[in-house]
């Protein structure tokens, strides 16, 4: 099963990229001012691709703790928003990046087990409605306490990542192709992420103890889960994860209050991948990313720019109509 | 089985006076019963009679408003459930909790996460104990799997199972928490007969085998007076009576309230 | 070739010798495997010996004479394997028995063979011989192998399996020369074991085989097929079936190679799929439920993966089977029967166990053709046979390059076969079994003095040489007019239809032949349900003209068949009808293996019949029923009788196109 979905990704995904190249190439024998070249269209795809590991790093702290609580954190948006100012704060008081970084990680630490004191435990056992509701309200929460203590300016945050471009395979294509360091070092950075997250979530037991308590609150506890720890965890998680999509959407965008929303692009990835599969947030991200930027580029040229403002939302309705669990999501098949 | 009575001198188990409110209404008043160390102990009554609620109250899910329970010689008010679960108390739901997008395999592998030494933040950090570990633990649930006869689902995600079976993926859950107690709440509710026999040689052997006590609700009055060593009664949240099941069965009290009436 | 088959030396002539011989030739080579707590356990040639060693020796401690008879109960386990070895050690007798006999069926065999000993799996096998061991005093003592459950047990005849093993360790210390002594004295003339068949009528027959009946059949069978010592096969067919003993005993022991008992009976097609066996043997019912579900899980995939799969199919039908006969394709074929192998065929015997198979055998009843081609049309070697417990199993088997649906193919190595006069097929060989145990008069009346065994069963030979199974010989009718009438063989072409269950053909000593239906209803229903057919039972879909008009199709296509061959083109099927209720054990109607019982369905349906013969259109049927709790009921309906075209013989074909020319 997972080798045949291996080759079929492998021959799918190389498969319907040269395929979409290879229509734009048509079109341009059938209206000339079409500009394409196979050098240009492989240069944009990478920059959507790489644009995508950043909307795959908010959406990963969504699935986190999906996977966990069965909740929708809204607040996750919100905890990004909050860790880069934390961080852009700390550095402007004089910390060396590095130790800010870690002064921040203690911080959403903090706050993973103030939430877990303070909002969750007592609402063990509530319906999944009132837990999203309570997130909505850490959303607020958040977002006010971070502009009180840091200022609602916009501020830039800069770790010292490279940002000019670098040419590659000029041999190959005319003109080669361009691609950001920037993007590059932050989508290295998530790699390792989502393969440490992996390795946490798959190879140790605390993976089983997380599905146990997403899928059955009651029956975690009775054998012996303790299930605060486990948000705890979870939380922190999802608070640490919050941090590095911070610092890269942060040092890319400047800090602002705008941060917290491009939790909303994170949703038709999460529609995309599945709420449940880090794998599908990862997907899901450079499907969105990639997609955005072609059509925006190519099929801007006959309905007009902005696409991408648009895009990722039809793409993921189109999605719900033909496959609502996601890419990866787990069809729930159950017997009544 | 023999008839002779068997004989339990060791209490396990030891609930005080145990009152327990909801909002105005009394679930439990005043309930007082033991456990012995090794027998099988049926707790019955009609619907209502508060014995879900006993057994919530046993493994921590209710604190009672009233009462103490001393459990393996230590007392205590109230317990948390996952406490309860480590020191050895393990049980199964009226209503089937399972970890529904698991595998069979998986659902009794959680079982094992209480008996899993290194701590759940620190034992991603060991590699090559943790590895040796899980084939450790993987080899007890192995053998639950073949004790309760489930190897064909041992992959199967439980949420396709028939019912009867998800019942015995239940138990084999508690059963790899390796309990000194055994909370079984319904344990042939919805099942056919030939799954009630399978479930009742189950629960028998499980007492008789691995020697641990168990404690069940079941409203099966056959099934009840042919496993159990004890049965104790609840009526309204109150105990009716407490004994073996002959000495219930010729409670005229019990006859009145529970087996004249609605059986 | 490493370990052909024939290199067993001809001084091991009984099964302990062999054991013997592999433990010195191929010490390390696996010879069993079972799979245990979710792992597959591996024995070594070397180990069973050591083993079957020790098991010997506790039994003769516990009082196992030669001579003396072992019962052995239980699903497919090593250690019944290896008592059964032990016990031909000491030139004593195993006597298999169904594992799923209730304690009656079993004292009837434990006393009829005497058996002193018994070597059983589990509790309940104890339980079964606790309750039937009063009315046999013989038996002295009951060995298990799963403790589980038994701690309580306090009878002084029970031990286990463990506590058999250090009585023979104890026994070995003091006696080491005793059990190869008792090897030495073991010829192949000496009795190997009782397989106890179930007639259809009266008590069961103990059908005796020497070590020479079963290992020199064994041997040439596996010489024809070119078996190896590398051959993987697994062991869940019952223990007491000759079959089982020839298949996952004798055979492993005469090549050396490895048998692989399953988890549990339920886990087989895990195991079948984990082991990937190289010989394989399922009756045809395996092979269609395998069909059936590959079918149902083949409805509910994508689109695009049917079209793949139908296509893919059609390729593998056209060529495939054409392939696996070594017959001349052109090269383009066989460039799309490689991508179907890629896409659809390797995937697919993959899921199903069946990528490493060289061989695959079926027998017991015929198989539906359809079924049959879908195998072999994706590469598996699947061969019928035509055997039977008088002759160690092997009577005729197809070779190579010669495999048709239809027949039971050639006599086997070492075997003749010739038709009686009445029909009936005769075969004699060096399988041919000693004797039924303690029956001389049933002896008598299968096996003639110069050594032919009548099977009881009409056949003939076809143009090619083949042995074709009409029907068992008591059963083959004639209709008024002196036509042969075989029943069985009609239902059978019938049932090959998926939307027939099951069908009942009347005809002898009446003018025609007419046939009771039964649909299949989880056929016809997904029928009804793609055809928007709406039903609300069983018989309201069993009285739908649209089911009737399908149905009328089948039969017709029989009737076609059946005038294709001179002997049987009289007796094509004239009228039918669909019966509005199953054909049910629980009524009677059926034996529990599901066959027909013709004689109560006459006497039930007797008015039914009547109709039929008496030309009407319609009839009212009224009859009593037993629902699955034990209550009885009437079931009424009114069921329309169907004509059917038939055809004319092909003889008369030819001639009539003669005449019209």
């Amino acid at each position: 099963m997972n080798t045949r979905m291996l080759t079929g990704w492998g021959f799918g995904v190389p498969g319907t990229i040269i395929l979409i190249g290879l229509i734009f190439q048509l079109v341009t024998q059938v209206d000339s001012t079409f500009y394409f070249a196979w050098g240009y269209y492989f240069e944009i795809l990478i920059a959507g691709l790489l644009q995508g590991v950043m909307y795959s790093l908010v959406a990963l702290g969504f699935v986190l703790i999906f996977k966990a609580s069965g909740v929708f954190n809204f607040a996750q948006g919100s905890m990004v928003l909050f860790a880069a100012l934390t961080m852009v704060g700390l550095m402007e008081w004089g910390l060396h990046w590095a130790l800010a970084f870690a002064a921040t990680g203690a911080v959403m630490v903090l706050l993973a087990i103030s939430i877990e004191r303070v909002v969750l435990r007592p609402l063990v056992n509530q319906p999944h409605i009132i837990l999203f509701m309570a997130t909505i309200g850490i959303f607020y929460l958040l977002d006010g306490i971070g502009q009180t203590m840091w200022g609602s300016e916009l501020k830039s945050l800069d770790i010292g990542i490279p940002r000019n471009s670098v040419e590659i395979l000029e041999n190959v294509f005319e003109g080669g192709i361009l691609i950001n360091r920037y993007d590059l070092v932050v989508a290295a950075i998530g790699a390792v992420m989502v393969a440490v997250l992996a390795v946490f979530f798959h190879k140790t037991r605390i993976g089983r103890a997380l599905r146990a308590v997403a899928d059955d609150h009651q029956a975690a506890l009775s054998v012996g889960i303790p299930l605060k720890s486990i948000w705890v965890v979870v939380w922190t998680v999802a608070g640490l994860v919050a941090l590095v999509a911070g610092i890269a959407w942060g040092g890319k965008l400047g800090v602002q209050f705008t941060l917290a929303l491009i939790a909303l692009k994170a949703l038709p990835v999460l529609i995309l991948g599945g709420l449940t599969s880090i794998p599908g947030a990862i997907v899901g991200g450079l499907i969105i990313g990639a997609g955005e930027q072609v059509s925006e580029i190519f099929l801007g040229h006959f309905i007009g720019s902005a696409i991408q403002s648009w895009f990722a939302y039809v793409l993921a309705m189109v999605f719900l109509l033909i496959r609502p669990e996601g890419l990866f999501g787990e069809k729930i098949i159950e017997r009544v | 089985m023999t008839n002779a009575p068997r004989l339990f001198n060791e209490v396990l188990l030891e609930a005080k006076n145990i009152s327990l409110f909801f909002g105005g209404v009394k679930a439990l008043s005043g309930v007082t019963f033991d456990i012995r160390k090794g027998e099988i102990r049926a707790i019955i009554g009609p619907n209502g009679a508060g014995k879900t609620s006993m057994l919530n109250v046993i493994n921590g899910f209710y604190h009672p408003q009233e009462g103490t329970i001393r459990y393996k010689g230590e007392m205590r008010r109230a317990m948390r459930p996952h406490r309860a679960a480590r020191q050895g108390i393990a049980r199964t739901f009226q209503n089937v909790a399972l970890f529904k997008g698991m595998s069979t395999l998986d659902n009794i592998m959680t079982g094992r996460l209480i008996r899993m030494r290194s701590n759940l933040l620190f034992q991603a950090l060991y590699w090559g104990p943790n590895q040796r570990e899980e084939i450790k633990h993987r080899e007890f649930c192995e053998q639950i799997i073949d004790f309760l006869e489930i190897q064909a689902i041992r992959k199967t995600p439980v949420g396709r199972l028939p019912y009867g079976l998800q019942k015995r993926v239940e138990l084999a859950r508690a059963l790899a928490m390796e309990p000194d107690l055994l909370l079984l709440d319904e344990p042939m509710a919805g099942m056919n007969v030939e799954e009630k026999e399978d479930m009742c040689r189950f629960v028998l052997d499980v007492n008789e085998q691995l020697g641990t006590t168990i404690a069940l609700i079941e409203h099966d009055m056959g099934v009840v007076m042919d496993i159990s060593d004890r049965v104790v009664v609840l009526d309204y949240g109150r105990k009716l009576a407490d004994g073996t099941p002959d000495e219930v069965r010729s409670d005229q009290r019990v006859i009145d309230a529970y087996l004249g009436v609605s059986h | 070739m490493t370990g052909q088959a024939g290199s067993g030396q001809p001084a091991a002539d009984t099964f302990p010798k062999l054991l013997l011989h592999h433990a010195e030739v191929r010490p390390g080579r696996p010879a069993m495997r079972e799979k245990s707590y979710g792992i597959w356990q591996t024995w070594t040639w070397k180990q069973v010996a050591d083993e079957i060693h020790l098991l010997a020796c506790g039994l003769a401690a516990k009082g196992f004479r030669r001579g003396d008879r072992i019962a052995i109960i239980g699903d497919n386990r090593p250690r019944l394997y290896w008592t059964m070895c032990a016990a031909q050690a000491l030139g004593g007798v195993p006597v298999p028995l169904y594992q799923d006999s209730v304690a009656k069926e079993m004292a009837f065999v434990v006393d009829h063979a005497e058996v002193r000993f018994a070597m059983v799996e589990d509790q309940e096998q104890v339980d079964k011989l606790i309750e039937i061991r009063d009315g046999c005093p013989k038996l002295a003592h009951v060995f298990y192998d799963d403790p589980r459950g038994l701690r309580s047990y306090t009878q002084d005849f029970l031990s286990d399996y463990d506590s058999l093993i250090a009585a023979g360790r104890a026994f070995d210390r003091a006696n080491p020369d005793y059990l190869v002594g008792e090897i030495g004295r073991g010829t192949g003339s000496d009795t190997a074991i009782i397989c106890y068949t179930s007639g259809t009528t009266g008590n069961p027959k103990g059908v005796v085989l020497t070590h020479d009946n079963v290992l020199i059949t064994a041997r040439n069978a596996a010489e024809m097929e070119r078996l190896t010592d590398r051959e993987a096969f697994l062991a869940y067919l019952p223990m007491a079936w000759v079959g089982d003993n020839i298949f996952s005993y004798a055979q492993g022991y005469v090549c050396g190679f490895c048998v692989s008992c399953p988890e549990s009976g339920a886990t087989v097609m895990d195991d079948l799929r984990e082991l990937g066996p190289t010989y394989f043997f399922a009756p045809p019912r395996i092979f269609e439920n395998i069909l059936t579900s590959v079918m149902i899980r083949m409805e509910d995939a994508s689109a695009l993966k049917r079209r793949l799969f139908r296509h893919f199919m059609g390729v593998a039908r056209r060529w495939g089977i054409k392939i696996l006969n070594k017959e001349s394709v052109p090269p383009g074929a066989r460039l799309v029967y490689a991508l179907g192998q890629l896409l659809i065929y390797g995937p697919l015997k993959n899921t199903l166990g069946l990528s490493n198979i060289r061989l695959a055998y079926t027998a017991g009843e015929a198989i539906g053709p359809d079924i049959f081609d879908f195998y072999r049309a994706l590469g598996i070697n699947l061969k019928q046979l035509y055997g039977s417990t008088e002759a160690s199993v092997f009577v005729a088997i197809q070779p190579d390059g010669e495999v048709f649906a239809d027949t039971a193919g050639r006599p086997a190595k070492g075997v003749e076969i010739r038709i009686a006069d009445n029909g009936e097929v005769l075969f004699r060989g060096p399988g041919v079994f000693k004797e039924y145990y303690k029956a001389p008069e049933a002896t008598a009346e299968t096996k003639t003095p110069d050594g032919w065994v009548l099977t009881g069963d009409a056949g003939l030979f076809d143009e090619r040489g083949h042995l074709k199974i009409i029907d068992r010989a008591k059963d083959v009718g004639r209709l008024i007019n002196g036509t042969m009438f075989a029943p069985k063989y009609i239902e059978n072409k019938l049932k090959f239809f998926p939307d027939i269950k099951e069908a009942v053909t009347f005809g002898h000593e009446r003018p025609s032949v007419c046939a009771f239906l039964n649909i299949d209803i989880t056929a016809m229903g997904s029928w009804a349900e793609r055809n928007n057919v709406a039903y609300g039972s069983y018989q309201e879909l069993a009285a739908h003209s649209r089911v009737h008009e399908i149905l009328k199709g089948h039969v017709e296509s029989v009737n076609r068949d059946l005038a294709r061959d001179p002997l049987l083109a009289g007796s094509q099927i004239h009228r039918f009808l669909v019966l509005h209720k199953e054909l049910d054990p629980d009524d009677g109607e059926l034996t529990r293996t599901r066959k027909v019982r013709r004689r109560i369905i006459a006497e039930r349906y007797g008015e039914l019949i009547e109709a039929l013969y008496a030309g009407k259109d319609e009839v009212l049927s009224l009859v009593e029923v037993t629902f699955e709790d034990g209550r009885k009921g009437r079931l009424e309906g009114r069921l329309k009788i169907i004509d059917v075209e038939t055809c004319p013989a092909a003889g008369q074909e030819d001639r009539a196109r003669q005449a019209a020319a």
